[in-house]
């Protein structure tokens, strides 16, 4: 009698039992989900609520103030947000062109078969290996207005008379954030391409070239349409790499001059932490991911999947 | 296929051409960290000191806490990801092996959290910290990092797990082994280039933050990281470019060796869920 009990309780623990798999998965989740519980989802909700709130430093714990939408209301009024989000705009489309235009042709070169490509394929990437913060060190000293290299390059070559000034002048501002994000952005997408080019076969360009396809041909109808899948989702990534960067706007530019290169990133910063407008900070950073949500959606659409 | 000599010469000469543009900011810092100051604020600029001042780098180091920020980056490194990857490797095992109900709701999310930006977090982070008086303390940037990798890497893990074959736990567990002891004694074994990909990943993402270090730390110098500490030698007035530069260079080391001697697993790392 005590032998069946006991034994039907050792069977009760024992999570070998197919009905019992369940309660294990459960088990081993659940320190992660905990996890992002308390540290991404409970202060995203924080986030939302303060941003409905017209508060400037917030206290946990504290008052609660009333339900507002003046944050949003600022927002829509102000010119900051709209030029702010142009900024972006601007900044994404040039950053993830360049990053892709650089990133493909490299990735196509090093795919060739020659001695030493292996070399040759860490040397390409290798921007990828360094910080952040380095690269805008290194970039910084190269824009710089009065000895910087690119600024006696472009005398050198006849485009101007005068050392540019990168700090000051708002169109230059913004072309040394862009190239030192490209880049910083480029090897992803070669690092990705690569392994998408990889993955190709090489019966398929033997068979297209026995039908006679030429060089263009074969990139046209057999690279370009197996690497789109891969290649959507590196610009995806790349565009919301860009939407999101702080690092090397805010040692570069600071988002200035007259904010030139203010994007949403730096505008939601800058408002907590600059300005103490913790209420309208939440409001533009809650915007921001808003607008990454849908045009990643719009971008991927079902194949959105293929993202995580 | 065979090329014919022009046109190996002409293959040559782009991947040469390429890589010395590319390449050239990484000479430039190192040029820079060597030449004196007369040869930096001259034009047309020096392309190789006359004489370089190898005695740039002790100089450095003597005049900065340098070793310290590497130390406190090295810290948040570490606690992050080990952070992150106790609880990251059971749930990516679990999303792989059990289906379970709100498995696709988690996918979504995790979705979600890649896009999620650290300005916007860094907000209630910021003020959760304070009420629980950790501004200034490390534990900011470990539980901080961890916001950036448990999403990945819970899903680089779940990929890596679904490579290996259940019927291997299958085996383990009909020869009398539990559950938890076949997850640990034989697909964890096999997973180890998949962790270990996944933690250098990590670890790398974690060495590259700056907006949650100069948020939470920038009124502790004792606690400064490699990034913040840096910028911090940008001055007002006078910046000595050829001090940074060297700073810098031991700064970026570390990552640069990972990525030059563990390349292959970095990179399986960051393609693992593209060629699905």
């Amino acid at each position: 009698m005590t032998d069946t009990v006991q034994a039907g309780r050792r069977k009760f623990f024992d999570l070998a039992r197919p009905s019992r798999q369940h309660l294990l998965g459960y088990i081993l989740i659940a320190p992660a989900v905990l996890m992002v519980a308390a540290i991404i989802v409970w202060p995203l909700i924080l986030a939302i609520d303060l941003s409905f709130q017209q508060v400037k430093i917030p206290r946990l714990g504290g008052a609660s103030r009333p339900f507002s939408l003046s944050n949003y209301v600022w927002l829509f009024s102000s010119q900051e947000f709209w030029l702010a989000c142009w900024v972006t705009v601007k900044l994404v489309v040039v950053v993830t062109a360049g990053s892709v235009a650089v990133g493909l042709s490299t990735a196509l070169l090093v795919n060739n078969r020659f001695e030493g490509r292996t070399v040759a394929r860490l040397g390409m990437a290798l921007p990828w290996a360094v910080p952040e913060i380095i690269a805008v060190v290194i970039f910084a000293w190269m824009f710089d207005t009065s000895f910087g290299l690119f600024g006696w390059l472009a005398i050198k070559l006849g485009s101007t008379d005068q050392m540019i000034p990168w700090v000051s002048s708002s169109t230059a501002a913004f072309w040394a954030v862009a190239i030192t994000m490209v880049w910083k952005g480029f090897p992803f997408v070669s690092i990705m391409c690569l392994a998408g080019l990889q993955s190709i076969p090489s019966d398929y360009y033997a068979a297209a070239k026995v039908d006679g396809a030429n060089t263009f041909q074969r990139f046209r109808w057999i690279t370009m349409p197996l690497l789109m899948p891969v290649l959507g989702v590196t610009l995806v990534l790349t565009l919301l790499w860009v939407f999101r960067d702080f690092s090397i706007i805010k040692v570069l530019t600071g988002g200035g001059p007259l904010r030139s290169t203010q994007t949403l990133s730096i505008m939601t910063y800058d408002q907590a932490f600059q300005y103490h407008n913790f209420g309208r900070a939440a409001a533009v950073g809650v915007l921001t991911l808003v607008i990454c949500i849908i045009a990643s959606v719009l971008m991927l659409g079902r194949r959105s999947k293929s993202i995580y | 296929m065979r090329r014919t000599l022009a046109q190996s010469l002409a293959l040559y000469a782009t991947v040469i051409f390429t890589l010395v543009m590319i390449l050239f900011p990484v000479y430039w810092l190192l040029v820079t960290a060597l030449s004196t100051t007369d040869e930096l604020y001259r034009l047309p600029p020096t392309f190789w000191p006359d004489n370089p001042q190898w005695d740039v780098f002790a100089r450095v180091w003597a005049a900065k806490p340098i070793l310290l920020w590497l130390w406190n980056s090295m810290l948040a490194a570490v606690g992050s990801v080990a952070l992150s990857m106790l609880v990251s490797v059971s749930a990516g095992y679990a999303l792989s092996r059990y289906s379970m109900r709100g498995g696709a709701t988690m996918g979504l999310f995790v979705l979600t959290a890649k896009m999620l930006p650290a300005t916007l977090l860094v907000i209630p982070l910021f003020s959760i910290f304070s009420s629980f008086g950790l501004i200034g303390s490390l534990w900011t940037l470990v539980l901080a990092h961890s916001t950036m990798i448990i999403p990945f890497a819970t899903w680089m893990l779940k990929g890596y797990f679904d490579t290996i074959p259940k019927e291997l736990e299958q085996a383990a567990m009909v020869d009398g082994c539990s559950p938890i002891g076949a997850m640990v004694r034989v697909v964890l074994p096999i997973a180890t280039p998949g962790l270990a990909a996944t933690a250098l990943y990590a670890f790398v993402l974690s060495w590259a933050d700056y907006a949650y270090a100069r948020t939470f730390l920038v009124n502790s110098p004792d606690n400064w990281t490699a990034n913040l500490g840096i910028t911090t030698m940008q001055g007002e007035y006078v910046t000595y470019w050829n001090d940074i530069a060297a700073a810098s260079v031991f700064i970026a080391l570390p990552i640069i060796a990972i990525y030059l001697f563990l390349e292959r697993y970095l990179v399986g790392g960051l393609t693992a869920g593209a060629e699905k």
